[in-house]
């Protein structure tokens, strides 16, 4: 009996060894891959950071207005904020990565599940930001455009191009994340058709003879700089 | 480029075709309303003071529909008329600058290169859509150039206090302060030059710089002002243009111009860096007194566009002007009309500070240059309540202040302007 207790014991020890055999490599190895992710990670947040100073990022993302729409806090820089996503994304990659090494089954599904999901996100961020400036952009041409205009309500024009060219933006980033597709174009559809329909009511029934007085001004005074004078 | 017509002299002077004393370029574009006066007062000015010259007449047209040509065939005679041809680009037909001539500076480069190619002595270049040009003009423009060898002849034109405001209140200060030579019409259309000045003028870079089309009479005067050229100003009385097509808005007009400026000025720092003060060149000619009627201008409409920038436009301006600027934009805005006057030094600074920042392109320098119409409305408006009858001495004494305070403030300029790395 006592062999055989023996036998089982060395079988059971000889299995442990085994397995703590076959799985010493992957931890080394995810060890490593989570050191050089951390190298790495730590390398590119440097260069980062550098390279957005000598670019003057903070005061040209403040002019686009990534600033204001990402709400960074006053005492964080864009720069460092891009730094630091930058960072911590390349650490869980990393994880990630070392995950797989390891050989388990749902981590290794996990890792790429996430892999697979990250260019979608990439896709929809780079919508978002290509979104934000160009919402800024329209807005600040419109504003301008109105005011050399002398159309008065020329913020709220502006605002209103803003926020279209923003919940345009943010409903396509949405979208290609696959979040909510069919209620967030019913959404989308019900709010702008809303807005459309709010507003073309608003002017045929409330403010007609606002419009009508304002298409007669402009007609009868021209902005100025339109009487006949040569400016140059 | 290419030319059509007979090389005959206009008055028939026996000289090889091939030759010409003087060219007399007219730029066209759908003008068959007033082509026809132009060139004949022109032939008769000839006919008048260069009897003996061999002259031709060089028509640059862009593309007329309306029988501007034809027009002009029929005033200086078919076989007296050269007409070139020149490329113009589809993009400027789309956006036309604001004088309502297409590739003009392909046209201008197409005239000097005939002029050159005839060895002609003096050129004048006249827009064909004027109809106020007199037979004197000719001799305004050339005399100068033949006889006391000057290089190029800038128009001195008799304008209201409210007419070519953009160069009074930018152009002509900012061109002064930073060149040092007292030009009052940089950005004329007309002008003479001498044969020496069309050879440095072929040798440029700027001919097919996108904003070229709205700027090269500009540039041509900035680049006659910064070489070795003897410049003078020739009376020739008020200036009268008949509208081409559809007239631009004025913010697009001050973009074009102002435009056209400030990217020059970004490739002459090593000239105007060391310019100080501006000296007076001489003038050809009488000036006559001012006439009675100025053309009407909403002063109102143009305070309270600039109230109205103020108000939504002054988050924009923030990102060019320091914060005392805009206080006392502010106080601007709480004046009443009777004491509405722009401080000459604040106007400069101003301009200035706009240099700076479409230079540095703090945003798109379309937006930048746009969103200076309200305070340019302000600047208008300030100067026509100041001189609303006054004698032209009196609007010149007034222009002559507003130059010295952007002369005064040019230190402020030199000062803030930065450097590209590679200088440093």
């Amino acid at each position: 009996m006592w062999e055989q207790v023996d036998r089982i014991l060395r079988q059971a020890t000889t299995q442990i060894a085994d397995h703590i055999a076959n799985f010493l490599p992957g931890m080394l190895v995810s060890l490593v891959l989570i050191l050089a992710a951390f190298v790495v990670a730590f390398l590119a947040r440097l260069l980062i950071v550098r390279a957005l100073r000598g670019l003057d990022f903070d005061r040209r993302a403040d002019h686009w207005g990534l600033a204001a729409l990402v709400g960074w806090p006053a005492s964080t820089s864009p720069s460092q904020t891009v730094a630091r996503v930058i960072y911590w994304t390349i650490l869980i990659l990393g994880l990630l990565v070392s995950l797989t090494a390891l050989n388990a089954t749902i981590p290794s599904r996990l890792a790429l599940s996430v892999f697979g999901y990250v260019p979608d996100l990439l896709a929809a961020l780079l919508i978002l930001v290509i979104g934000t400036v160009a919402a800024r952009f329209l807005a600040r041409s419109v504003l301008i455009g109105a005011v050399n205009m002398q159309i008065q309500s020329a913020r709220l024009l502006s605002l209103v191009v803003k926020w279209l060219v923003l919940i345009v933006a943010v409903a396509m980033a949405l979208d290609h994340l696959g979040i909510g597709r069919t209620v967030l174009l019913l959404a989308f559809a019900i709010l702008f058709g809303g807005i459309v329909l709010a507003a073309a009511l608003a002017v045929g029934l409330g403010a007609r003879d606002v419009v009508s007085r304002t298409i007669e001004r402009q007609l009868r005074e021209p902005p100025p700089g339109d009487d006949k004078v040569n400016h140059v | 480029m290419a030319s059509t017509g007979s090389n005959s002299s206009v008055q028939g002077a026996d000289v090889p075709a091939s030759r010409a004393d003087i060219v007399v370029a007219l730029t066209s574009h759908n003008d068959v309303r007033t082509i026809g006066a132009v060139a004949r007062a022109l032939r008769d000015g000839l006919a008048r003071y260069f009897a003996s010259s061999a002259v031709r007449f060089v028509l640059a047209d862009a593309g007329s529909t309306d029988g501007t040509r034809e027009a002009a065939r029929e005033a200086v005679g078919p076989s007296a008329l050269m007409e070139v041809e020149y490329e113009r680009g589809a993009e400027e037909l789309g956006k036309l600058p604001y004088h309502g001539h297409p590739g003009r500076a392909a046209a201008l480069r197409a005239i000097l290169q005939t002029a050159q190619g005839l060895g002609a002595g003096a050129c004048a270049v006249i827009d064909a859509g004027l109809h106020t040009v007199e037979p004197a003009w000719i001799e305004r423009l050339i005399v100068p150039v033949l006889t006391d060898k000057f290089d190029y002849v800038s128009p001195y034109y008799v304008r209201h206090a409210n007419e070519g405001a953009i160069t009074k209140s930018i152009v002509y200060p900012m061109f002064r302060a930073l060149y040092g030579v007292r030009l009052r019409q940089p950005a004329a259309s007309e002008f003479g030059c001498s044969g020496r000045l069309v050879a440095h003028y072929l040798e440029q870079d700027f001919w097919d710089v996108e904003q070229a089309a709205a700027g090269i009479d500009l540039w041509l005067a900035v680049a006659a002002a910064c070489g070795e050229f003897r410049t003078c100003e020739a009376v020739l009385g008020a200036r009268v243009a008949a509208t081409r097509g559809t007239p631009v808005d004025l913010s697009t007009i001050l973009a074009q111009v102002v435009g056209a400026l400030f990217t020059d000025l970004e490739h002459r720092v090593d000239v105007w860096q060391r310019v100080r003060g501006s000296a007076a060149i001489p003038i050809f000619g009488t000036v006559p007194g001012i006439g009675p009627e100025a053309p009407p201008l909403n002063v109102d409409g143009l305070m309270e566009s600039f109230r109205l920038g103020y108000r939504e436009l002054r988050e924009i301006w923030t990102w060019v002007l320091p914060p005392r600027t805009i206080v006392e934009l502010r106080k601007l805005t709480e004046t009443v009309p009777n004491r509405f006057r722009f401080d000459d030094r604040l106007w400069a600074s101003i301009m200035y500070d706009f240099v700076l920042g479409y230079s540095l392109r703090v945003m798109p320098r379309d937006h930048l240059l746009r969103s200076l119409t309200p305070l340019y409305a302000g600047w208008l408006a300030s100067f026509v309540l100041q001189m609303g009858s006054a004698t032209l001495a009196q609007i010149e004494e007034r222009v002559e202040q507003v130059c010295l305070g952007f002369e005064s403030e040019k230190r402020y300029l030199i000062s803030r302007w930065r450097w590209p790395e590679r200088l440093r």
